[in-house]
């Protein structure tokens, strides 16, 4: 029942709408950027997952290690989310799954099984099926409105 | 057994689906609530996020400075919208301080609003800040007390192509593309092309005074990780309205500025503290007048042969150039956070052009009005803000200014202090207080037009404490805004000129502003705030908004009434005008027909009860006041592919 009390307090306080001063940089969308990849991720992977962001911010690291073992370097990582612009071959290990948040990369280099990007205003998530096939990845159905084909 | 299973794995990845459509509405409701640039620091804020700009149906940018509390937004005699303080009419230079991203688009002539940025398009427009403080201890720039920054919409979020159209029942009519895209190397561009024809016309003694406008616009913002770069254009043709006319309606005339800026920014080093910036900046104004007497008030020799200096036709043609560069650099040690900004800026007048004709028909080329025409000033900033705890935070700001000027007016050492506090002791209770020393010096405009008395017009010197509680709610919020203000050598433009007032000016104020979030996702806002002055009223000096806005299916909605109180100018002099109460009722209804195309139906004003701004007829010695708006219907689409 505490468990219960504890966890609708955190829920109110979590979706409050309204704040005093925003005295500390707003990371709002980085915590929700970070569950969104958590989700994907945990869709995507049946074991721990480690998690390495190229070039990621102080403010990245701090949010995404709440929910996410991160990664030193790409080699001892299982999941690399792509946020910037950095030289393709980033792991000589190749049995990892990259995920980005451009769409024309994830057209253009099949590492990339899928990308979290903004499109028309929007947030959008896309998955290449094949490449989801490659590497062995078994989406819940209800993902299937994200696959596309290409 | 095995249909319990399915049940389960059904419902499993329902909620799996569930919750990451969830999340992504949350996600996009988080960005659209636009509080990723809100910096507290700079003073008390009021957020005009991109969900509400697009509910309210805010299409340009003096919709938005309509509503904001403690000014009022006035047509000025040349017919721009022209922001001042509650309770006055005098637009100061250099108070109001308007940016697009880092770069401040004031015009360099006046330092504040022209007729350029007041009708600003919104389409490109992700959200809008106005702090109440002075914000140049933080942006290291030029000096102002109240602050607007304008954020275009982030080429990555948009990635895009957004075609706007909208028309009005006065003939107005706007037509925007904005375009974007993000390439694979990280970089991304928004590009903005904007057309208006805006028509306004008012009448004056059964006289037409026309304030017909054509603007056009372009920006360009392209960026990566680190470097910014925008680049914009404005090019503005517009009626004079009542111009320099002694009897207010002029037989003919027109204003044409051109704006031309690029702006460069990059930030360095892995947690991009440090930040090295330039801007380049070019306004060309072209002024031209006719009229059987202009109170052209620098052309003018005040004495027996002032009759014979009047001109009845003018033309002026001038250009402006503004170069700036500044690097800053933030680092932190233990609970201090510091903050250093050097800024080196340079600002040039030149006279292409300049003709008049007397009422004796005496043509004159004329030059220069004073040799005024060069400013160099270099800044120096530092912050340090000390984190005694999670639930305070002291601020203190210090910036030394020096201003190098080619003759005319002395060059100038300036200081300017500052320091604040933010409270939070409660996580639903918050308090912010500054104790301010500022300036703001003179423009190019106020020695153009200084008064014959005395023409060395002085640095206006301000001092203002304000304070602000805020109590919030899971669902609302309720917050005070209290200021204080005394202004000594406050520049005031009389009917012979700008002339610094010999005695200090004092002003205090309360604003009282609260808000409540509905279940569903509706917004009602209430504000209203009462200002003191020592000087008589010549404006609203009280006022306040009630605002509600939601959306329902496919369905957006607002209404809004903004007020603003009646008042006396000169209550004892047989002069006397009585100013009514402002009503000014707004509603609009969006219908998005699918989630790229949406047609919206939007009304102002519609009590016809717009503000009324105060003018002089120099030619009866009488005041009189005229409505700033109209009452205006407007339909518009938006398409997005």
């Amino acid at each position: 029942m505490k468990h219960l009390i504890l966890t609708l307090i955190l829920l109110t306080f979590s979706y409050s709408q309204t704040y005093t001063f925003l005295v500390k940089k707003y990371d709002k969308e980085i915590e929700l950027e970070s569950k969104i990849i958590a989700k994907i991720a945990e869709s995507s992977i049946k074991k721990e997952i480690v998690i390495f962001i190229p070039e990621m911010t102080d403010m990245e690291k701090n949010i995404y290690s709440k929910i996410f073992t991160i990664g030193k370097n790409c080699e001892e990582s299982n999941f690399i989310f792509v946020k910037k612009n950095i030289e393709k071959n980033i792991c000589q290990n190749k049995n990892k799954l990259y995920f980005t948040n451009n769409y024309k990369k994830l057209l253009s280099n099949k590492e990339y099984f899928g990308a979290f990007f903004w499109s028309k205003s929007r947030p959008n998530i896309v998955f290449i099926k094949n490449r989801l096939a490659q590497h062995n990845i078994s989406l819940p159905s209800s993902y299937e409105q994200f696959v596309e084909d290409l | 057994m095995k249909s319990i299973i399915f049940l389960a794995v059904l419902l499993l990845n329902f909620l799996h689906a569930n919750s990451l459509t969830t999340l992504l509405k949350e996600y996009e409701e988080t960005s659209n609530s636009s509080l990723q640039t809100v910096d507290e620091k700079l003073g008390h804020v009021i957020v005009y996020s991109q969900k509400e700009l697009k509910l309210m149906q805010h299409h340009k940018l003096s919709d938005v400075l309509k509503e904001i509390p403690l000014l009022n937004l006035n047509r000025n005699k040349f017919g721009s919208t022209s922001p001042s303080l509650a309770g006055t009419k005098t637009t100061v230079s250099g108070f109001f301080r308007l940016f697009i991203n880092d770069h401040e688009v004031s015009s360099i002539y006046m330092q504040s609003f022209d007729n350029t940025w007041g009708e600003l398009p919104l389409d490109f427009i992700d959200h809008i800040e106005f702090y109440y403080g002075e914000s140049s201890f933080s942006l290291g720039n030029e000096t102002g007390i109240y602050f607007i920054r304008v954020y275009t919409k982030s080429a990555v979020k948009e990635n895009s192509t957004q075609i706007n159209s909208s028309i009005s029942n006065n003939n107005s009519y706007s037509q925007s593309v904005t375009h974007s895209e993000i390439f694979e190397n990280g970089w991304s561009y928004l590009l903005f092309l904007n057309q208006n024809e805006l028509n306004y016309e008012n009448n004056y003694k059964n006289q037409e005074l026309k304030d017909d406008m054509t603007s056009r616009y372009l920006y360009l913002d392209l960026n990566n990780d680190t470097t910014n770069i925008n680049f914009g254009y404005a090019d503005i043709k517009k009626d004079n309205y009542m111009g320099l006319s002694r009897d207010i309606v002029p037989d003919s005339g027109e204003i044409n500025t051109q704006n031309y800026f690029l702006d460069v920014s990059k930030n360095f080093l892995a947690d991009k503290s440090l930040k090295i910036g330039a801007s380049y900046n070019i306004h060309k104004r072209e002024y031209k007048e006719k009229n059987n007497q202009i109170w052209a008030i620098p052309k003018l020799e005040f004495g027996p042969t002032l009759g014979t200096t009047i001109p009845k036709e003018i033309e002026e043609n001038m250009k402006f150039v503004k170069t700036a560069g500044y690097i800053s650099k933030e680092f932190t040690q233990g609970n201090n956070k510091f903050l250093g900004a050097v800024h080196v800026k340079n600002k040039t007048k030149k006279l292409i052009h300049r003709k008049s004709v007397n009422v004796l028909n005496q043509e004159t080329i004329n030059g220069e009005f004073n040799n005024f025409n060069q400013e160099t000033i270099y800044s120096l900033a530092v912050e340090d803000d000390y984190r005694i705890n999670d639930q305070l935070l002291l601020l203190a700001n210090a910036k030394f200014d020096k201003y190098d000027r080619d003759a005319y007016l002395d060059d100038s050492n300036e200081e300017m202090y500052r320091v604040g506090t933010i409270f939070t002791p409660f996580k639903n209770f918050g308090l912010k207080s500054f104790y301010t020393k500022t300036y703001l010096p003179p423009s190019f405009y106020n020695v153009d037009f200084a008064s014959f008395r005395n023409k060395d017009i002085k640095t206006q010197q301000y001092k203002f404490f304000t304070t602000e509680a805020v109590i919030t709610t899971e669902k609302s919020k309720f917050g005070i805004v209290y200021h204080n203000v005394k202004i000594d050598d406050f520049i005031y433009f009389t009917p012979i000129g700008f002339e610094n007032i010999a005695h200090r000016i004092k002003t205090r104020g309360l604003m009282f502003d609260y808000e409540y979030n509905f279940d569903n996702g509706n917004k009602l806002d209430l504000n209203y705030f009462i200002t003191r002055s020592s000087e008589f009223m010549t404006n609203s000096n009280n006022g306040g908004f009630i605002k509600f806005m939601g959306s329902y299916s496919k369905l957006e909605y607002f209404t809004s009434l903004i007020y603003r109180n009646k008042y006396d100018y000169k209550p004892s002099s047989s002069n006397n005008i009585s100013v009514d109460a402002s009503f000014n009722l707004n509603l609009g209804i969006t219908y998005n027909y699918s989630k790229d195309f949406s047609i919206s139906l939007k009304g102002e004003n519609l009590l016809d009860d717009s503000t009324e701004s105060l003018f002089a007829d120099g030619s009866t010695n009488t005041n009189f006041s005229m409505r700033d708006f109209d009452r205006t219907i407007t339909l518009a689409a938006k398409w997005v592919f």
